[in-house]
């Protein structure tokens, strides 16, 4: 006890309350650096990620006006489509050769010492086998002059991004100074254009010596199938689970087992489920590899502990006299759970399932174990067939591109980072949407 | 220890409602109540008084048989409603609790609309036919809360949004609204201020004329208000039940005088 | 039963309340005392001073009033408390009737000093003031005690009175009726025994108070009276 002596005023401050209005400030002062260490190592990586990444999303592309030789591409001019699907892909490469030829003829266009067929190689590979599937859809074009837009190769693409100069060309042996300055005439006369790269969005993956072709269509495509498998499996076990759990279930032993195993599960490294999906899914299972169903069920099984989670804990949230209440006027337990607290537990359970869902979508290490990591060309078809089908990831697909040697794969992967946040953005912004919309005082 | 009159007492101008024959209950280890007797007559308000902790509320959840959604709780001994044992095995205990409302010491209103407040009841268990019976029953069971007037208007309002006595006055019509032949309340008024309490206890005389009303409060000056008859629990034992006015002039054990009057006991 | 409230400034009002009725029943007891002996030694100067003390009861019942009002206001009493409060209400109203009774002795022997005097009949309502005195004296006692059985045979005594004051009655009758010079002192001195008669009267409604503090019901009413010419 202290005396409290007259002679005190509170209008001087005594050396306790000082101390302790100092270590007061220190602490503010400890947790505005902590917080600004934060936002710095937050914009570090968002500035390399973005710096990075955005790149991906622009293209370069060279317009030419290639006509479609009947000699080369329909010998017997029988229109046979048969016939015409012989022609293979390096049947087309001598037209868009001998495109570019007329150009370079052009007395503004020619550059000095620049081969015809090394000005061919400014056009990805990718152009031949575009030409050869606009042909196969439209054989009576054949005869014309068409006007096709051309994916540019991966070093020129580069060197309107920086990263391909004159004098790094001149050590490259995939690209000359001189395909650079035909290149940069292109561009004068309006052949050559940079344009927002809608083909990385939608195109599927591509072989190493062609980054310019390379896009996540089948990587985004497979996720979406993997998250809609989440959804549909966890959401209503992972729930039922809860409800079950913390309504119904008597408290014993057993079921604090239970409770303790799904804590535990929560903290389970990712590969461990890898390795489970392996070896029950597709070894023991038989299902395919690579497909988005193993990976939806391996996510499936890492979800679900954070969905029991949160659930539990919302349902734990809604206050026991709702309960009362209910089972008061003569409701039934199921009703009570389901008319009252279920409603009132939504907010919090739809929140627990995003952020479940959000973690799956970013998992790599279990969907590598199961074969997602695989080459894959083919788009799936539509579900549910597609779920069988092989299919990318996103954060495998960006894993996998990291691996490339040609450092355009390194700008696709910060590029598909990108677009990995914005849908875990999308998917935590909606979070917190439904959690204010539904969200009710009590 | 108390003993209750013996059933079927020519004396008695009343009838019994709810009589309670050594009534006992174990929370896990817990002798929680111990050896309960008692007799709550029809159309009579019941209050049950005591220290923190007596079992008056356990005892007022035997009646609905809440208690039997707490795991560890075990009762035994006999309570029959209109002679009927509640804890009979054939007893329903979703059906007796339509018969035996239960008031709570907090507010505690659906979040939802005052009109589905009061039609939550009935629509479970099938009372109305159609939706002019249903608001029929809404608007009658809102009468009898004593709140029709002040929520006529806006029905559609959420009942969390009246004030704490309006709330409990919109759960007291939520309890009727089943037409319960007994209104079991706990502490139905420890969270309002006085205006809203003299409210609900005008509320809880009204009743009287329908209900048999069996209320636990921690004010006594509310159950000499409010009741007409008092039982008074301590450690798990009812000791003393009686005329409320006896009860509060002249109680016979000494444990009740020294709660009533404030002593150190 | 513990003597102690949990709010020990609830004791402590209720023992002031007491410790007032005390020293009013103090007040009277000497007011009835000093009456009687100014009336039998023709003492003007003691009524006097009987009559101006009278002021203090007048005052003391006040406040008791007051004091039991804020305590019902305050503190709710309940069971016990509340009949205590009650019954002491009850007993500062008699003790200030006593009190107004005794005052109107000692006014009646201001005027009875001028009068021919009766024979025998001061000392009879020395007497009989005496009695009274001595049950309002044990009826006090039982009271601070919680005695019933005491209470109980102070209602007795009560009889003793009556009949005293009967007794009186029959005589001041006597001389009334063997000289009419003597009915104006007569009447004077019958009204000095009934006052008196009503003041035991006062003191057994204490009595009865004690007992419904004690016990929580009133006695019933089988106290024989000594009613024969009582025009009641």
């Amino acid at each position: 006890m202290t005396d409290v002596t007259p002679t005190t005023s509170i209008l001087t401050v005594d050396d306790r309350t000082r101390r302790r209005n100092v270590a007061e400030k220190r602490f503010r002062t400890y947790g505005v650096i902590a917080i600004t260490l934060a936002m710095l190592a937050l914009v570090g990586l968002m500035t390399s990620i973005f710096s990075g990444g955005l790149p991906a999303f622009k293209q370069t592309f060279i317009t030419l006006d290639v006509y479609l030789d009947p000699a080369k591409l329909d010998k017997d001019g029988s229109s046979d489509l048969e016939k015409i699907r012989k022609v293979s892909t390096f049947g087309y490469a001598p037209l868009i050769k001998k495109a570019l030829e007329e150009q370079l003829a052009k007395p503004e266009l020619a550059v000095e010492g620049l081969k015809s067929k090394d000005a061919a190689k400014m056009i990805s590979k990718e152009g031949a086998a575009e030409m050869r599937r606009f042909v196969l859809a439209n054989p009576d074009m054949i005869g014309e002059t068409v006007s096709f837009k051309f994916l540019a190769s991966g070093r020129i693409d580069g060197y309107y991004k920086g990263r391909v100069t004159m004098q790094s060309a001149e050590r490259d042996k995939n690209v000359s100074p001189q395909q650079l300055q035909f290149a940069d005439k292109l561009k004068d006369a309006g052949l050559l254009k940079t344009s927002f790269n809608w083909g990385f969005l939608t195109r599927a993956d591509a072989s190493e010596n062609r980054p310019e072709a390379a896009g996540l269509g089948v990587a985004i495509l497979g996720s979406v199938y993997m998250m809609v498998i989440v959804l549909f499996l966890a959401l209503p076990i992972g729930v039922a689970a809860s409800i079950y759990l913390e309504e119904f279930a008597p408290k014993n032993w057993f079921t604090d087992l239970v409770e303790v195993n799904i804590s535990n599960l929560a903290a389970v490294p990712s590969i461990v489920f890898g390795i489970l999906g392996l070896a029950i899914f597709i070894n023991f299972a038989g299902l395919p590899q690579s497909a988005p169903i193993v990976g939806g069920l391996v996510l499936t099984l890492m979800t679900l502990p954070t969905i029991i989670i949160a659930t539990r804990a919302s349902l734990k949230a809604v206050p026991p006299s709702i309960r009362d209440a209910a089972l008061g006027v003569g409701a039934s337990k199921m009703q009570a759970v389901f008319h009252h607290v279920l409603p009132l537990a939504a907010p919090g359970i739809l929140t627990g399932t995003i952020i479940g869902l959000a973690q799956a979508l970013g998992e790599t290490a279990p969907l590598l174990l199961i074969g997602m990591v695989a080459f894959v060309r083919e788009y799936p078809s539509a579900p549910p067939e597609g779920f069988f089908d092989p299919a990318a990831a996103l954060p495998v697909q960006v894993y996998n591109w990291t691996q490339r040697a040609d450092p355009a794969f390194v700008e696709r992967a910060s590029g598909a980072i990108i677009v990995l946040l914005v849908f875990l953005l999308l998917m935590n912004t909606i979070a917190i949407i439904l959690r204010r919309r539904f969200e009710r005082r009590w | 220890m108390y003993d209750a009159p013996q059933l079927g007492n020519a004396m008695d101008q009343t009838t019994t409602k709810i009589s309670a024959r050594n009534v006992q209950v174990h929370y896990g280890d817990t002798h929680a109540i111990k050896d309960v007797n008692v007799d709550i007559d029809a159309k009579t308000v019941t209050a049950f008084i005591g220290p923190s902790g007596c079992g008056k509320s356990t005892f007022l959840r035997c009646i609905n048989r809440m208690n039997d959604t707490i795991d560890i709780c075990r009762v035994t001994g006999d309570i029959l409603i209109d002679g009927e044992d509640i804890y009979d095995k054939r007893v329903d205990p979703v059906q007796l609790r339509a018969k035996v409302g239960m008031v709570f010491q907090k507010p505690n209103p659906f979040p939802k609309s005052i009109y589905d407040n009061v039609a939550y009841g009935p629509r479970i268990h099938g009372l109305a036919k159609n939706k002019s019976e249903l608001d029929e029953i809404v608007e009658k069971s809102l009468r009898r809360g004593a709140i029709w007037d002040e929520v006529k208007d806006r029905l559609d309002a959420p009942g969390t949004g009246l004030s704490g006595g309006q709330q409990q006055r919109l759960c007291i019509a939520r309890a009727v609204a089943t037409e319960p032949e007994v209104l079991l309340m706990d502490e139905p008024c420890s969270a309002l201020d006085p205006i809203a309490t003299a409210q609900v206890e005008e509320l809880i005389d009204e009743l009287r004329s329908q209900f048999s009303v069996v209320i636990v409060t921690h004010s006594m000056q509310q159950a000499a208000r409010v009741s007409q008859k008092t039982a008074f629990f301590h450690l798990g034992n009812l000791v003393e039940f009686g005329d409320t006015t006896q009860i509060f002039t002249n109680p016979q054990d000494e444990r009740t005088q020294n709660y009533i009057t404030g002593r150190i006991g | 039963m513990s003597d102690q409230h949990i709010v020990s400034a609830f004791d402590r009002d209720l023992e002031g309340i007491q410790a007032h009725v005390m020293k009013m029943g103090g007040l009277v007891e000497a007011a009835i005392v000093d009456a009687s002996q100014s009336l039998l030694n023709q003492d003007e100067e003691l009524s006097a001073e009987v009559i101006r003390r009278d002021q203090a009861i007048d005052d003391l019942d006040t406040l008791i009033n007051e004091e039991c009002a804020n305590l019902i206001a305050l503190r709710a009493p309940a069971a016990l408390d509340l009949r205590m409060v009650l019954s002491v209400m009850k007993i500062s109203g008699n003790l200030e009737r006593i009190g107004d009774y005794a005052k109107n002795m000692a006014k009646r022997n201001t005027v009875l000093v001028q009068l021919t005097p009766i024979e025998g009949a001061r000392g009879a309502l020395q007497r009989m003031a005496r009695e009274v005195q001595l049950m309002l004296k044990d009826v006090l006692d039982a009271f601070i005690e919680r005695d019933v059985e005491k209470a109980q045979d102070v209602l007795l005594r009560d009889r003793d009175v009556d009949q005293m004051y009967n007794a009186l009655f029959r005589e001041f009758l006597t001389f009334m009726m063997e000289d009419p010079r003597h009915i104006t002192p007569c009447m004077h001195l019958h009204f000095i025994a009934k006052n008196t008669e009503r003041m035991g009267d006062h003191v057994t409604s204490i009595a009865e108070q004690t007992i419904y503090l004690v016990s929580g019901s009133m006695p019933e009413d089988n106290r024989p009276k000594a009613t024969r010419y009582e025009p009641e």
